[in-house]
């Protein structure tokens, strides 16, 4: 194993700092909101893991893409990589949404477009692993990872669209408001920075844990084949 | 909820919030710090084997 | 059997398009043979989608009321878990007696493989519906007889089979491949399900077409997307 990339250490600082920079804005920075009282600072992070979880599962259908394409198994294990913080993430997302709602909207769970997509996501990935384990061969795996994980983020967007021919009371903070929404605050400019310097944390935290995971991927893939070296040895 | 007048009191929910969001991040770093460990050993026991010249009855 | 496919795609005409045609063809003629022989898959699909249908009966009490809001809940329900059977089923044939293997060497375009699985196991979908459909309406007393219902299962069948081929193709190749089928492919085709579901649901409320043409239009749009999908990966996916 190739000792830490200075890169590397130089990136576990700067998002460290950012992190708890980040947690300062939210809860010290930014205002308390006046309607539903602290539990909005949820909001910051919600939206962040969020977003995370999204752009984790892209890079996983583009790796897989790519993957398919040169076959070098670092495409794949940057995709497997992807997917499993994807499903953290995207665990994060969901559960601080949960306990946002419960003051918010008054109930832990509803079937809401955006609750029920972000579900769904994150059941397709924990199948996506499902498939994996299920596989011994190595170059089979990565193709069947890269075909699954493809078909799985295409299919998002239109469980989306096709959840969302229902009524939402989700809030849309960014960009046009439904009235109907319940929930929903205007940002004042301070929430406003917290909010995207979050966005820019979590961004970090996503880099780096991506990086840890895809080495330890790497690792593995060396241990693998010292084992198989000894046994035909 | 326009009715309302003072700002509810959901302390203990944000703290509940926050506590899930970065206990599950630091789960998450606790299992790879973990699992770094547990193949750095299979790595080193998979030497010392291979030195000890073991490898026949191991195998 | 698969020797004789083979034979039939090798001896296909240099007319490329012809020749691939043959070759679809030929996959779809070699399914239904075998099927007209054995009559284990449509038999057991059916059998199951009946079953399914009485389950729900005395689960949700289908009485008058009740029936008409969950019609369209119970009928794409059956079909889906029906389909998930045939699809495993067919697949894990293929792999038993290795016939796969005898048409991978066929010198012919992989995704002609993949079309006439797919439409062999579209055709036994369909198959099933069309006995499911009168079935249920005699049982139940409900005309399930318009044409723009048929459209949506045909549309739905559609999707449901191609991801379902792709997927079950995977699937058999895995070590736990029975289950792992329906785990892959529901919430890859729940977009459709939801699409299906709603679109009956309202052409049995008797509601203008025009008020549910945007259902119809993601029903099209979602099989040509993964049509699209299974047709760039399929090589992938038997790709020894």
């Amino acid at each position: 194993m190739q000792p830490m990339p200075k890169t590397l250490k130089i990136l576990n600082g700067v998002t460290a700092v950012l992190l708890l920079v980040a947690l300062c804005l939210v809860f010290l920075y930014a205002p308390r909101e006046a309607i539903m009282g602290d539990v909005q600072r949820v909001f910051y992070f919600h939206v962040s893991a969020g977003w995370v979880g999204g752009l984790a599962f892209l890079v996983t259908a583009v790796a897989g893409v790519i993957y398919l394409i040169r076959r070098q198994s670092r495409w794949d294990l940057l995709a497997v990589a992807s997917v499993e913080i994807g499903i953290v993430f995207t665990f994060i997302n969901i559960a601080s949404g949960s306990i946002w709602a419960r003051p918010a909207w008054n109930t832990w769970w509803t079937w809401d477009p955006r609750l029920v997509t972000a579900t769904i996501m994150e059941l397709l990935y924990v199948a996506y692993l499902m498939l994996r384990q299920g596989i011994d061969d190595p170059d089979r795996r990565a193709r069947f990872g890269s075909v699954y994980g493809l078909a799985a983020f295409l299919s998002v967007p239109i469980t989306f669209l096709s959840i969302r021919f229902f009524r939402t009371i989700h809030p849309v903070v960014i960009g046009s408001n439904d009235p109907s929404a319940q929930g929903a605050f205007d940002m004042t400019p301070r929430m406003l920075q917290a909010f995207l310097f979050s966005l820019l944390t979590f961004t970090f935290v996503y880099v780096t844990l991506v990086w840890h995971r895809v080495r330890l991927g790497r690792l593995a893939e060396q241990v693998e084949q010292r084992k198989m070296e000894m046994l035909t040895a | 909820m326009m009715l309302q007048e003072v700002t509810p009191d959901t302390f203990g929910y944000m703290l509940f919030g926050y506590g899930v969001i970065l206990g599950t991040m630091a789960l998450f770093v606790l299992s790879l710090v973990n699992r770094f460990r547990n193949l750095r050993k299979d790595l080193e026991l998979l030497e010392e084997i291979k030195h000890s010249g073991a490898k026949t009855e191991n195998s | 059997m698969a020797e004789r496919a083979g034979a039939v795609l090798r001896a296909g005409s240099p007319s490329a398009l012809s020749g691939y045609l043959k070759a679809v063809g030929a996959v779809i003629w070699k399914d239904l043979t075998s099927e007209l022989r054995s009559r284990e898959l449509l038999g057991s699909m059916l059998v199951f989608a009946l079953l399914v249908i009485l389950i729900f009966n005395f689960a949700l009490e289908l009485d008058i009321r009740t029936r008409q809001s969950v019609t369209s809940g119970v009928l794409w329900v059956t079909f889906a878990f029906a389909g998930t059977l045939g699809l495993n089923r067919s697949m894990a044939v293929e792999r038993e007696r290795g016939c796969l293997d005898g048409l991978l060497l066929a010198p012919v375009d992989r995704s002609a493989l993949f079309f006439g699985k797919a439409l062999g196991n579209l055709l036994f979908m369909l198959i099933v519906a069309a006995i499911i459909l009168p079935v249920y309406s005699l049982l139940y007393n409900a005309n399930l007889f318009l044409p723009a219902l048929a459209g949506v299962i045909v549309l739905g069948s559609i999707g449901y089979a191609t991801v379902g081929t792709l997927f079950s193709a995977m699937a058999v190749q895995a070590r736990t491949r029975d289950i792992l089928l329906p785990i892959l492919l529901f919430p890859v085709v729940l977009p459709l399900l939801i699409a299906a579901v709603r679109a009956t649901d309202s052409i049995l409320l008797a509601i203008p077409l025009a008020e549910i043409r945007g259902w119809f239009n993601l029903l099209i749009v979602y099989d040509l997307l993964f049509i699209a999908v299974a047709i760039m990966t399929f090589d992938f996916v038997v790709e020894e």
